[in-house]
């Protein structure tokens, strides 16, 4: 027999802390009418026949309006400590409330659930899916939306393409190596902040390596530049085979290019690889005196 | 939508642009109806490069008539998603109207199933109406479905885009006027469209917007519009291109300003027909922000870096068309 002292939940962390932390964030910044409303629409929410989700999800923004939420550095804390990694930092109000609005939703049944919310994806435009894919990280049953999260990255609309690679926990919990690898490849190709991909060294692979190598000689050869966080993803397969690739960046006529090989190559076991690192005294100092790091390239490349 | 025979002396090349250029620097414009998905990003860049800054894209018949529920909600979908994401990319607002047209509301049985879909689109962000509907062939059906979305329309608090019939057209516009009221809309939310001479003076009298289409041999020819203008001055008219898939011009409402201007239209008159009567008459939808039209534009930079799109990886916004080299 089960214990009656354990609850079980069918989500990944503390949901009702988190939909608190929410609703705190939304009563200081929602005028009370507005607040009202959705109080009306999550207590229709979940009566059969009801079309409450899909009027309120749509109607959000004519209601809450689109302001950015203010956020404090203890608001956002608690945020992240409830659930990891997870962030509303520029988020608009409107794309807040839907995501409140989806954690309202019964999860009796697993498979109502699921069907539910994958409605929205088919009609959704864009504000939407930014909505619906930052509350990827928060929906119950976690493994239920790896299907739509690996869709999502085929996506050609930069918000929406963001919302999944940046600052989202759930693909590198979630996604086997085919989509994982595909996500990182798409957030090159359209040059989104590599740095606020979540897990991106932890889901670092050889196959992701080996086609990054391939990418940068296309790039190579059609005299484009090549990415520099490109190195970041290698770094840890440099091999005899691609080690050429990575000293063509060393000497590239980009300053963050040869940053960043530099830096791939003090991560590097392989010993010709730390050999071509201490060619250039220069970088290597700057190494290993933490004056050169992954995170401070990031933000200059970033104009921070 | 028309159906021109094209032969050699069509395909010459008209009055080149730097004619007119001169009559319309500095002036803003809104289309409030132009069919973009029909559209390349030639005619995007010719459009912003002409003043265009905000645009409306009525949902329509799309050439031929559609067989499912899916294509229909596909299209919904792209107005409110793709198309509007893909305008941004050009620094142009880009709203749209949500209805069934008129001659798809005759397969009755799929109609139905339009119906049912239309409200999760008509409440959307940027759905500034219901339209374009209203009568083709005037049969009954169109009629059922017209009066349908009427109420749909007076439910949501939107304005509605009345698609007026080519065939008996002055008789169609009446009957849709008549209707309309009698269904207790206020004739300041009603957009009546592709008026002509024969049309307007109704139109305004029974105190409705209305709107002309300028779309070469089958509706309104610009230079008719600015005697229209000259003699109904510019209260509640508005122009817009109506530009699709049939030959037609993206730069119709810029044009037709540029030939007002030329003509003798004061500044302000012209700013009303190809600006704000629009904008004014759309924006009792409440998702018009005219702050917006200048906020897509830092938007598009900031995405450009961000990296999108109909920007592949690295490309410029913008191709140098006089240049040979593709790079």
């Amino acid at each position: 027999m089960p214990s009656d002292h354990i609850i079980i939940t069918p989500y990944s962390y503390d949901q009702a802390e988190m939909v608190q932390q929410m609703k705190a964030l939304m009563q200081q910044q929602l005028m009370p009418n507005a607040w009202q409303w959705l109080q009306e629409k999550a207590a229709q929410l979940n009566i059969q026949g009801s079309n409450a989700l899909a009027v309120a999800f749509a109607a959000m923004p004519r209601k809450v309006g689109k302001a950015i939420v203010d956020i404090s550095a203890e608001s956002a804390a608690a945020f992240a400590a409830i659930r990891p990694h997870f962030t509303i930092n520029q988020w608009s109000i409107d794309r807040l409330c839907r995501v409140w609005l989806l954690l309202q939703l019964n999860t009796d049944d697993e498979a109502v659930y699921v069907r539910r919310i994958e409605t929205l994806f088919p009609a959704a435009e864009m504000n939407e899916l930014v909505a619906l894919y930052s509350a990827l990280p928060l929906l119950a049953y976690p493994e239920a939306w790896r299907g739509r999260c690996a869709e999502g990255i085929r996506s050609n609309i930069g918000p929406v393409l963001e919302a999944i690679i940046c600052n989202n926990p759930y693909p590198s919990e979630q996604l086997p190596d085919g989509a994982w690898n595909q996500l990182v490849l798409k957030a090159f190709f359209t040059e989104k902040r590599i740095d606020q991909i979540i897990g991106l060294d932890r889901r670092a692979n050889e196959s992701l390596a080996n086609t990054l190598i391939d990418f940068a000689r296309e790039r190579r050869a059609a005299a484009r530049e090549v990415p520099p966080m490109l190195w970041r993803c290698v770094a840890l397969f440099i091999n005899a085979e691609n080690l050429r690739d990575v000293e063509g960046a060393l000497y590239s006529t980009e300053t963050s290019e040869r940053a960043a090989a530099a830096l791939a190559l003090s991560q590097s076991s392989l010993p010709e690889a730390k050999a071509l690192l201490q060619k250039n005294s220069e970088l290597s100092t700057e190494i290993h005196s933490g004056a050169l790091s992954w995170k401070g390239l990031a933000a200059r490349m970033a104009g921070e | 939508m028309c159906c021109h025979t094209i032969d050699e002396e069509s395909l010459q090349r008209g009055e080149k642009w730097p004619l007119y250029k001169e009559q319309i620097a500095g002036m803003q414009f809104f289309d409030p109806h132009v069919h973009m998905t029909s559209r390349t990003t030639d005619d995007y860049q010719a459009m912003a490069d002409a003043g265009v800054v905000a645009l409306i894209e009525p949902a329509f018949w799309l050439g031929q008539p559609r067989t499912g529920l899916d294509t229909f909600r596909d299209y919904y979908s792209s107005l409110i998603g793709w198309e509007r994401f893909r305008a941004s990319q050009f620094g142009i607002k880009h709203y749209c109207t949500i209805g069934l047209n008129s001659r798809e509301a005759n397969n009755e049985a799929l109609a139905e199933q339009v119906m049912e879909i239309l409200p999760l689109f008509v409440y959307k962000e940027g759905v500034v109406g219901v339209g374009e509907i209203g009568f083709d062939d005037q049969t009954a059906a169109e009629e059922k479905y017209y009066r349908l979305q009427l109420e749909l329309a007076k439910e949501a608090g939107l304005p509605v885009q009345i698609h007026t019939p080519h065939r008996d057209k002055k008789k169609g516009t009446t009957r849709s006027m008549d209707i309309a009221l009698e269904h207790g809309l206020d004739p300041r939310m009603v957009i009546v469209d592709h008026n002509n001479e024969e049309t307007v003076k109704e139109v305004l009298d029974r105190g409705f917007w209305a709107a002309f289409t300028i779309y070469p041999f089958t509706k309104m020819g610009n230079e008719r519009m600015v005697d229209v203008v000259k003699q109904y001055g510019p209260e509640r008219i508005m122009v817009n291109s109506a530009a699709d898939w049939g030959i037609s011009d993206p730069l119709a409402v810029p044009k037709t300003a540029a030939l007002m201007k030329e003509r003798g239209i004061s500044v302000e008159d012209i700013r009303l027909v190809t600006y704000q009567n629009a904008v004014t008459a759309f924006a009792q939808s409440g998702q018009i922000e005219e702050s917006d039209f200048s906020s897509v534009k830092s938007i598009d930079q900031s995405q450009k870096f961000a990296g999108n799109t109909v920007l592949r990886g690295g490309q410029a916004p913008r191709v140098d068309k006089d240049s040979v080299f593709i790079r």
